[in-house]
């Protein structure tokens, strides 16, 4: 099969994608230079030769295929896990649920569920051309000040839920996290209830991280937050229930009150480190 | 008069207030003025000041004939009250109430300029000042004019101590002229002053009294919705929007603050004055602006302190209902503008969305009966003698799971035949009333009777003395007439007929009054037996009626709190008693008590009696 | 303004996913249902621009009758009108959702000057619903978005990436997606429930043409049910966390 995959460079979805794609067939990855133009970009993929055409299941790469598969008519699976014949696994409620489907026509047009698969080298990339055809495209980047390690990046999220009890009850979460060099996360409730802004909700709908580790401090478990939370290697829950769901997908857990576990963990670390 | 035409203004602000909606009994409302209005029941819960007072009103029941005597003596200063005038024991009983009266106002003046009680912080002091003053003047009038009169032979059935007076006036000076005129003076004086001041509480309490709740003590009153637009009430923005009973209530405040003082988001740092809230919505009723009350004559954090546990209306001597205040003052931020603490938010969307205020999918509500052979109920099934209604806490928290556990298994070991309705089981609603969503928990309170009905439920016994309020006092309103009674009520009546026996051990065990079960539905006692039955009782100081609240009511449970925290100071009570178990009888009681335990560090252990009771039995 | 948001019935799933026995559908039976949280910024947009610059808000779903009430709630919140393309219940995929939908815009009176949509839906999530009706009807289309800023002729929007927001422009009417984050959706008042009550909702039968991402069937994946390694209880596990964090190389 002959298969076009779509990457970045330097993004590490993108080369778990083309790992993928390799298992499809021959691949050429290919990128394209300029601003970001998914409408005109997704043209020139459309009209490579291809019996699949792939992309890593990240904003841009399900955008991307979106466009594709409107262009050319044809069905798009998202977040695919894997892929048999024209029978795809792919993921649903952001992980949680898997769906088989059969994606009828071709070219194949599929996307590939973020750290499911494992990184390949990308090889030799192409980059292909893309005439602007006036549909939108990225006119200028902000940078944010924000300062702090973004969620998204963060090697190590420090996260609270509803068992924090209120936005002050967040210092020990955020005193955590600073000693470990880490960012704060939350659920999707204590930003509903005004403790926490929407950029720390780590979710479904909030951010996906991929840290290390992930430690979740009265947070139960829905399945909304852990599709945000599943990219983390590792996984600690701090928790009062043992019946909460989350300990179903922690690796770790310590049980208890997190407003006398927290504090004990920076106070040991920071006897540790002298 | 002027009299007349404020008198006119007062009943027109309470005819025209929105009409209230409760079951009344009249043997209890008249059993009520008995004792609270004639026997001062609620003042003498504070001796001192009770004492004070009683004297000062039985005195004024008792001198009212003597205004009568007056008027006709100005007339003619040779006539006199028929009968009653001639009566010596009346003009003995005048001189001894005068003494009273006046006994009462030196009392009220030393409480209030030597010991200056924190609960009359944000009272009009000086308003008080001149009514005792005007008191003690129409009184001292009024046994000089006695004594004046006696001595010129005008008033010969005089008491002893007017005789003994009488000795200083000769007969022929027209002393008693001046002094007549002297007390009518204050009388008019008085009269005129009544209905502008908190002094209209004379006239108005006896009334409030009489239309104070006597039945379902915990119900809040319904809101309707499938009304045209225009009529639609939201509870109170403005004091258009007040009920009678609420102006009632406005007009019968008396400032004395023991509302202020029970308060236990007051008694931690609070800004939440009941006292504080019952005179701004006086003054704006008063004042008929228009403005909204919050904002006004009520700040608007103070409604969102409140737990709704009753105190203040427990302790107010005047029977002032402030829930229905604060509620009705959240109901119109809740519902209208849809403004309130941005952390009840998550709560109000999951009782709606997920039936249940800790979101959690209502699939998963009977879990906590796995493997214990409860019998869950589907539709069609044949009813049970007892509806088990385990509550949304009992269902989701760890913590209040264990009483669920052991209850089923209690009433199981009993042989009493119950069910449960598991993931049918939809929160009853209450943290929404409390909040002021009123309509959310009608829709609530609509689903659950149509689900209890359609099963053929007929007795329902509850864990949770919210679910159980809800069910047995509020779910009525809406066509759900079933007999309610909470856990610790049936097990002790197993316990008392032998089907359970519990063994008492040595351990000291001070047990702590839910306030919706101790205050609003009169259950005390029964908790009691169950605790005696297992431990050695020892008392709070704060208990029975005047239990302290754990701070979770009023949708406290979801709520942030400022100032000190209600359940810390609560488990430093229990703590005093040496009492090493603090059981209770509510899953609330338990998750709040618990957290403060572990916040101050006390040497409590908090368990339902439920649970205190089945380890017991397994000893 | 002439806003349509298209929104999705899903329901509020909790911690497990338990699944019919014939493994096609999540069982909903004791659920309780909302609609997609990005969904949900988009009427609370709507309803502010069009509170802001006068128009009309319209949402429409494509989903089964009971989906009336996500509907009403959008309603109460401030949208003016409400479509149902009401379907059996069964599942729809992206491409005869997208043109459902441009059928019910094509039979409009008058044109919209904003389509927005979800980014994806919670469920399906397949990231592609906006953008097919995009490409159905000729308009550009901006994803992802976190800001939003309409004129008369123009929307300039802002999208998010890890630290820093590309900034996009496209000329009305144009399609956009948006995601949860972009405000805060408001709490409906009661007056405004019960005057959903009366708005206007149109409810037209559809069914669907043959799947072309066909649904085989639906499975829990195998991660759930693991079994995590208790470190300790308490404050007293403290120095376990923190040797677990050395190995990691965490701390």
């Amino acid at each position: 099969m002959k298969v076009v995959c779509f990457v970045e460079a330097g993004d590490d979805l993108s080369a778990q994608a083309v790992g993928f794609a390799r298992s499809l067939g021959e691949v050429r990855a290919v990128a394209f230079d300029g601003a970001y133009q998914p409408a005109a970009w997704a043209k020139t993929l459309a009209a490579q030769d291809a019996d699949a055409i792939v992309a890593a299941g990240s904003d841009r790469g399900n955008e991307l295929l979106a466009h594709v598969g409107a262009l050319v008519g044809q069905p798009v699976a998202a977040n695919v896990t894997a892929i048999a014949g024209d029978v795809v696994t792919r993921q649903r409620w952001g992980g949680s649920l898997l769906e088989e489907a059969r994606l009828h026509g071709s070219p194949q047009l599929l996307t590939v569920a973020p750290h499911t698969q494992p990184a390949a080298e990308l090889g030799e990339v192409e980059t292909l051309l893309a005439e602007d055809d006036g549909s939108p495209k990225v006119l200028e980047r902000i940078e944010e000040s924000s300062g702090g390690i973004s969620l998204r990046d963060a090697k190590v999220v420090v996260s609270g839920g509803r068992g924090v009890g209120s936005a002050e009850g967040f210092a020990i979460i955020e005193e955590l996290a600073g000693l470990l060099g880490g960012a704060v996360g939350c659920s999707r409730v204590v930003t509903s209830a005004g403790w926490r802004p929407h950029t720390d909700q780590v979710g479904q709908t909030g951010t996906k991280i991929s840290a290390d580790l992930y430690v979740a401090c009265g947070i139960s478990g829905a399945t909304q937050h852990i599709a945000g939370a599943k990219g983390a290697k590792r996984i600690l829950a701090i928790n009062s229930d043992p019946e909460a769901p989350i300990l179903a997908v922690a690796d770790y857990a310590v049980l208890g009150d997190l407003h006398e576990i927290v504090p004990a963990i920076s106070t040991e670390l920071r006897r540790v480190s002298g | 008069m002027s009299v007349l035409r404020r008198g006119v203004f007062l009943y027109g602000l309470v005819a025209h207030a929105v009409p209230n909606d409760r079951p009344q009994d009249r043997p209890r409302q008249a059993r009520a003025e008995l004792e609270i209005v004639l026997g001062q029941r609620k003042l003498l819960q504070r001796l001192v000041p009770g004492l004070m007072h009683a004297f000062i009103f039985w005195g004024f029941i008792v001198l009212v004939p003597t205004i009568l005597m007056a008027m006709v003596a100005a007339v003619d200063g040779r006539a006199e009250l028929p009968w009653l005038g001639h009566q010596e024991w009346f003009g003995w009983l005048s001189d001894v109430f005068c003494v009273l009266v006046l006994a009462g106002v030196a009392t009220a003046l030393v409480i209030r300029k030597v010991v200056r009680p924190e609960r009359f912080r944000g009272s009009h002091l000086g308003e008080a000042d001149f009514i005792l003053f005007m008191i003690a003047g129409v009184v001292t009038t009024l046994l000089f004019w006695h004594a004046s009169a006696y001595a010129a032979g005008l008033y010969p059935a005089a008491g002893s101590l007017s005789r003994a007076m009488a000795g200083a006036f000769s007969p022929d000076t027209n002393a008693d002229r001046f002094f007549l005129w002297a007390h009518l003076v204050f009388i008019f004086t008085f009269l005129w002053y009544i209905p502008r001041s908190k002094h209209l509480h004379i006239a108005v309490a006896p009334l409030n009294v009489w239309f104070a709740r006597t039945r379902a003590g915990g119900r809040l009153e319904p809101l309707r919705f499938d009304l045209p637009e225009d009529e639609l009430r939201f509870g109170v923005a403005t004091a258009a929007d007040l009920t009678q009973k609420e102006v009632l209530d406005a007009l019968s405040c008396t400032e004395c603050g023991r509302c202020q003082d029970a308060c236990p988001a007051y008694a931690t740092g609070k800004i939440l004055s009941p006292k504080l809230v019952i005179m701004g919505v006086r003054d704006e009723a008063l004042a008929q602006s228009g403005d909204p009350i919050l904002g006004h004559g009520v700040p608007e954090e103070m409604i969102w302190d409140c737990v709704t546990c009753g105190a203040c209306v427990e302790a107010c001597p005047v029977s002032i209902e402030h829930i229905d205040h604060i509620v009705d003052l959240r109901r119109s931020r809740v519902m209208v503008e849809a403004e309130f603490p941005a952390e009840a938010e998550p709560m109000l969307r999951d009782v709606e969305r997920a039936a249940n205020p800790w979101g959690k999918p209502q699939s998963e509500r009977a879990d906590w009966a796995a493997g214990l052979g409860v019998r869950v109920l589907e539709p069609g099934d044949p009813a049970p003698e007892y509806l088990y209604w385990v509550g949304c806490a009992a269902s989701f928290d760890e913590r209040a799971r264990t009483s669920a556990e052991a209850t089923a298994r209690l009433l199981q070991k009993a042989g009493v035949e119950f069910a449960i309705l598991g993931p049918r089981e939809a929160c009853t609603g209450d943290p929404a009333r409390r909040m002021g969503n009123e309509y959310v928990f009608q829709s609530y309170a609509e689903q659950n009777v149509s689900t209890l009905n359609e099963q053929g439920v007929t007795k329902i016994v509850a864990s949770c003395p919210h679910c159980f309020n809800t069910l047995a006092n509020e779910y009525p309103d809406f066509g759900g007439a079933y007999e309610v009674v909470h856990h610790s009520e049936l097990l002790a009546r197993l316990v008392r007929e032998g089907r359970l026996a519990a063994k008492a051990d040595a351990r000291p065990i001070t047990y702590h009054d839910s306030c919706y079960l101790a205050r609003h539905n009169d259950v005390r006692m029964e908790p009691r037996e169950l605790v005696a039955a297992v431990g050695q009782p020892v008392e709070m100081q704060r208990s029975g009626k005047q239990t302290f609240c754990c701070g979770a009511g009023g949708a406290h449970m979801w709520m942030e709190e400022r100032g000190r925290p209600i359940n810390a100071e609560r488990v430093r009570e229990a703590a005093e008693t040496g009492a090493e178990t603090l059981a209770v009888a509510c899953p609330f009681c338990t998750v709040m008590l618990d957290d403060g335990v572990r916040e101050t560090g006390a040497e409590l252990r908090v368990a339902d009696v439920s649970t205190l009771l089945a380890e017991s039995l397994e000893a | 303004m002439r806003i349509l948001v298209c929104v999705k019935r899903v329901p509020i799933t909790g911690g497990k996913m338990v699944l019919t026995a014939d493994a096609q559908a999540l069982e909903t039976k004791h659920l309780g249902f909302t609609i997609s949280p990005h969904e949900e910024c988009a009427v609370e947009e709507a309803v502010r621009i069009v509170e802001a610059a006068g128009g009309e808000v319209v949402v429409l779903t494509l989903g089964p009758g009971e989906a009336e009430e996500q509907l009403r709630d959008c309603l109460a919140i401030g949208a003016d009108r409400g479509i149902l393309l009401e379907t059996a219940g069964e599942d729809w995929d992206a491409q005869a959702t997208a043109a459902a939908i441009v059928e019910a815009v094509r039979g409009e009176t008058e044109a919209f000057d904003l389509l927005l949509f979800g980014n994806e839906s919670a469920d399906a999530g397949g990231y592609q619903v906006g953008i097919r009706v995009a490409h159905a009807l000729g308009l550009p289309v901006v994803t992802g978005l976190k800001k939003i800023e309409p004129g008369e002729a123009r929307v300039r929007c802002e999208r998010d990436v890890g630290g820093a927001r590309d900034v996009y422009e496209a000329p009305l009417p144009a399609v956009l997606t948006v995601l949860e984050g972009l405000n805060l959706p408001r709490y409906p008042s009661v007056p405004g429930r019960l005057r959903a009550k009366q708005k206007p909702l149109a409810r037209t039968p559809v069914s669907p043409a043959g799947a072309q991402l066909e649904k085989l069937r639906l499975s829990v994946p195998a991660g759930q049910g693991k079994e995590a390694e208790i470190l300790g209880e308490g404050a007293a596990a403290a120095p376990r966390v923190v040797a677990l964090l050395q190995e990691l190389g965490v701390a």
